[in-house]
């Protein structure tokens, strides 16, 4: 039952024990010390603690009533005794035990059932039953599942198969195992010291082979020797350290190791892949899915699964074939189940000798993507998932119904070539690794994470948000122009295949960025959703959404409108805001990442206020179903007219100019595309005017009108309207808005100069990237209002709590809306 | 670890009710693994409670028993003990340690157990035990109108049994242990 040799890469402690996988095993677990300078005196020492630590949990948790030290000293009967219903007695603990033992033992008999000799045997039974039962008893939020036992029984095999090779080992090469006390050989029967020299010297002369004389020369050569036998027989010293309790392969001890095996795999050993969480049932804390583990790695490779193999991915998301319906077993049991037992330990050699340690990026946040791409070990689990379905890949495809697949995929053939799809899982694995897998997942996770608005895990499936995530506000250096452009072009490329809806999300989120860093006001086309022209649009959202949040949060805190509305750029007017509101972007922040998808600025790499910035707008956006609020329409006023303001456009020269009209208009309404900018200057302060107008400007995004002329009109308009309408509540917000429109105005202005050229393109593609804005930024007002009914908690309740619904509904045809667009440029 | 439940004179309905809720409370099915029952049930339906309580029930009829197929003796054999069953109203005198021995000689078995004096009584004699649980109900009997509720239990495990002596004294669960360990016998393998 010799293992059979793997080539490991790697470490030199592979080499050193190619053929003990226990040994291994032990290394990569973690049970062992794994650095390869360290010693086998080391690896000695931490077997001897790692075994003395069992023992005591064994001595402690193992409950027999008959013997005095688990009972107390001073035995009150009354509670001691068998039918005691007290729980803490030593006879309920005992009970109790018996319950979990035979609820193990329903398993334990089934256990592989093709190598029933070694595994049905009572004592490994026994074994099996004491180890998993006190890896119960020690962690009681887990319990037992089913499945833990098939972890752990080809662990104790590996154990047993060293075992089996140490004693080969030690039949052919006793002269080394002999009793080597003080450095003298003594033949068994040597009971006195009755040494017969002469015949001693005789022996040494004469004997050249066997005997003492065979026995010293081999025991002086023991460096000699091939390292893996010398090594087995310094493992396996009973003089070395430690004792014979540090006797690395040890029979007696096979328990206490397989347990230590067992701790570490379902631990993950401080890693990132923990097999524990694969039988919890509650999401993992830090999660950003809120699924559940085993759920979240499940969606994971199937993600995984879309990026190498699209076609038999929707093929399968077609037939409703959800990865978990065998995905759960796969991962459970780590493929137990899947393989033959060698096979399955050649797998087994290839997933735990990848590291476990959670990768941690400076740029990605190991929190936006799935929790097992965050190591290479859990990475090379979903790689293989991926390698089998796709070994499947024509039987899958050929069937029409679930269930037949379901049929192939759960019977997973056994003549198959182990080390072959083994190659092509460390393929995947390097590219599940890979950053854009991982952003890209982010898009989904942005659905999951944990936002204030319930509402949000529903929809989030769609956009990448790009590889940087809010929670890691970085300050990266301005980068030019072009690079940006070229960033946020390749991005959009890459973000084709997911999803075409990604497409228009992501871009914008780039675009926001871009001009950020510029700190320089370039005028937003808002036309095109996957081009260029997107970028400025989201750069002019981002700042108008600065001064939204600014507006929003001004009921809020106490902020110092004086100081932002004299910045001239519209970066330092977002630091400012952003400083402002971080508390209240806080918050935002986590919306937004769920919302990334809606919202149009979900990642800023730039700084960290430009960042939280974003965070609160696009949270604002990002609550799918946020009611509007006022709040959220006077964001959007103050958005609109800054980014439209602060972004140069090439087109937008006479929009200037009409910027500059400034009429008073009421109703936000009319227009055109761009009712994003009319949406919010209606709401500024009056709720039920925003409502409606809210409404209204829904039903407007459906007419596309050619129009940035009419949309910088109504631009004008609606900063005048603004101006007006300050009066009714907050009339410094107005002239916030004032202020900083005339600064983005001229700002404006004097990029518009740039750019003239497609003019006529891009007023299409402006017109439909602007509605699908306006869609955004209704949900984003709706969100706010809600938000602010969050945060503020006091000022404007009453009257917008009257436009939940409203907003809702809004919201919803917001969305709709976005979709058609989307779609239409798709098309486009 | 076995455990075994010893009781019996019950005699229901006609001296006593039912059992003591707190003995029933504590008489939870999947603990025990045998019950003996010295007789005096004396119906059916305790018969039956009896049996949810442990399947494998072994019982011997007493004079009061409207069962008439319950046999006067019963020997078993838990673990290394050889137990021995019987009501114990042929045996005259009642309750007398020497009768009972003599009992306990003919049968053949290390603890014999018997009832009828409703009196619990654990007697060491001659390397054996003989026990007596009581009455597990209270019933009065013809020696003694004033009866506490008792019962035993005993935890067997190999060649050492423990007996546990449950008696309900002024509304309370008393527990009491005595320990017994059969000494292994010269045609017990080496």
């Amino acid at each position: 039952m010799v293992p059979s040799e793997i080539e490991t890469l790697g470490d030199e402690s592979d080499h050193r024990f190619a053929n003990l996988r226990g040994v291994r095993w032990r290394l990569n677990l973690g049970v062992l010390p794994f650095h390869s300078s360290s010693s086998i005196d080391d690896l000695r020492k931490a077997t001897a603690e790692s075994r003395r630590r069992y023992a005591a949990l064994r001595r402690r948790l193992l409950i027999d009533p008959h013997l005095s030290k688990h009972v107390r000293n001073s035995p009150d009967l009354s509670i001691d005794n068998p039918l005691s219903q007290n729980p803490d007695s030593t006879w309920s603990r005992f009970f109790r035990n018996a319950e979990l033992e035979k609820t193990l033992d329903q398993d334990l008999s089934r256990l592989y059932p093709e190598h029933w000799t070694y595994f049905q045997a009572p004592g490994c039974q026994g074994m099996l039953r004491r180890i998993l039962l006190l890896w119960c008893l020690k962690h009681p939020e887990y319990g037992y599942r089913q499945g833990m036992h098939e972890l752990l029984a080809p662990l104790l095999y590996v154990l047993h198969v060293d075992v089996d090779r140490l004693s080969e080992v030690r039949k052919s090469y006793e002269d080394h195992f002999t009793d080597r006390f003080d450095g003298l050989s003594f033949e068994e029967r040597d009971v006195t010291y009755n040494f017969d020299f002469k015949k001693f010297l005789e022996d040494f002369t004469d004997d050249e082979i066997g005997g003492i004389q065979g026995s010293s020369k081999k025991i002086k050569s023991l460096d000699e020797l091939d390292p893996e036998i010398q090594s087995i027989v310094r493992l396996s010293d009973a003089y070395g350290a430690e004792g014979e309790l540090g006797i690395v392969l040890s029979e007696k001890f096979m328990e206490h190791d397989a347990y230590c095996m067992f701790d570490a795999l379902m631990n993950g050993a401080h890693g990132c892949v923990a097999m524990a969480g694969f039988f919890a049932y509650s999401p993992a804390s830090g999660s950003h899915t809120g699924l559940p583990p085993v759920l979240e790695a499940c969606t994971a490779f199937y993600h995984l699964l879309s990026f190498v193999d699209s076609s038999l991915h929707s093929h399968l998301v077609e037939l409703g074939v959800e990865p978990q319906y065998f995905g759960l077993r796969w991962l459970r049991v780590l493929f137990g189940r899947e393989f033959l037992l060698q096979d399955l330990l050649i797998v087994w050699d290839e997933i735990f000798s990848a590291d476990n340690t959670t990768r941690t990026d400076e740029d990605n946040n190991t929190n936006q993507s799935y929790k097992i791409f965050d190591s290479p070990r859990g990475a090379l689990i979903s790689g293989m998932a991926v390698s089998m379905i796709l070994c499947l890949r024509s039987s899958l495809l050929a069937t029409e119904n679930a269930a037949s697949c379901l049929q192939r995929l759960l019977n997973f053939p056994e003549k198959i070539d182990v080390r072959k799809i083994i190659e092509k899982a460390k393929s995947l694995q390097t590219l599940a690794l890979d950053d854009d897998v991982r952003s890209s997942a982010l898009s989904i996770n942005d659905g999951f994470d944990q936002s204030v608005s319930p509402a949000v895990p529903a929809r989030t499936n769609s956009f990448p948000s790009g590889s940087t995530s809010p929670k890691s506000p970085l300050i990266i250096a301005p980068q030019s122009y072009w690079e940006e452009k070229w960033r946020v072009l390749h991005q959009a490329a890459e973000e084709e295949k997911p999803s075409p809806s990604v497409q228009k999300k992501k871009p914008w989120f780039r675009v926001k960025r871009l001009f950020r860093t510029e700190s320089e006001p370039t005028h937003n086309a808002k036309s095109s959703n996957g081009k260029s022209e997107v970028k400025v649009s989201s750069a002019a959202r981002n700042l108008l959404e600065d001064f939204n949040r600014q507006i929003v949060s001004e009921p809020e805190e106490a902020n110092p409108i004086d100081v932002v509305n004299n910045e001239d750029s519209s970066i330092r007017e977002t630091e400012e805001i952003n400083t402002d509101f971080e508390t209240a972007g806080e918050e935002s922040i986590a919306i937004e990442e769920n919302s990334s998808d809606v919202s149009s600025d979900p990642n800023s790499p730039l700084r960290d206020s430009n960042y939280i910035e974003n965070d609160t707008d696009s949270s604002n956006e990002s609550d799918l179903f946020p009611n509007e609020t006022v709040k959220d329409q006077e964001t959007r006023v103050v958005d609109s007219p800054l980014s439209i303001s602060s972004q140069p456009s090439m087109e937008f020269p006479v929009n200037q100019s009409k910027d500059q009209e400034t009429d008073v208009v009421d109703s936000p309404l009319p227009v055109s595309s761009q009712p994003s900018i009319e949406f919010p200057v209606t709401q500024s302060h009056e709720e039920e005017d925003s409502a409606d107008k809210s409404v209204a400007i829904v039903k407007e995004r459906s007419k596309v009108l050619p129009g940035k002329f009419q949309w910088f009109w109504k631009f004008g308009r609606n900063l005048a309207a603004e101006e007006t309408r300050s009066n009714s509540g907050e009339s410094s917000k107005s002239n916030l808005v004032g202020s900083s429109e005339s600064h983005s105005l001229p700002q404006a202005s004097s990029s518009c100069s740039k750019g003239d050229a497609d003019q006529k393109v891009m007023n299409t593609l402006k017109n439909l990237g602007n509605s699908m804005l306006e869609h955004i930024q209704v949900i984003e007002s709706v969100f706010q209002q809600e938000r602010g009914q969050v945060q503020a908690g006091l000022i404007e309740n009453l009257s917008k709590t009257n436009l939940v619904e409203k907003g809702q509904i809004t919201a919803m045809t917001a969305l709709k809306e976005l979709r058609k667009i989307s779609n239409l440029l798709l098309e486009m | 670890m076995v455990l075994v439940l010893a009781l019996g004179d019950l005699h229901v309905p006609h001296r006593a009710a039912d059992l003591p809720p707190k003995f029933k409370s504590m008489l939870v099915p999947g603990k025990i693994q045998h019950i003996i029952c010295t007789g005096n049930l004396c119906i059916k339906e305790i018969h039956d409670y009896l049996k949810t309580i442990c399947p494998d029930l072994h019982i011997v009829r007493g004079e009061f028993d409207e069962d008439a197929r319950y046999p006067e003796n019963k020997t078993l054999t838990i673990g290394q003990f050889k137990l021995g069953l019987c009501h114990g109203h042929q045996v005259i005198p009642w309750g007398d340690l020497d009768s009972l021995a003599m009992l306990q000689r003919q049968l053949g078995v290390d603890i014999l157990v018997t009832g009828h004096t409703h009196q619990f009584t654990a007697y060491k004699h001659e390397g054996g035990v003989v026990i007596n649980p009581g009455s597990a109900t209270g019933a009065y009997s013809s020696i003694n109108q004033d009866v506490n509720p008792s019962f035993v239990l005993m935890d067997i495990d190999g060649f050492r049994a423990v007996v546990y002596v449950y008696e309900l004294i002024d509304g309370e669960v008393k527990v009491d242990k005595i320990e017994f360990k059969k000494p292994p016998t010269s045609n017990s393998a080496p």
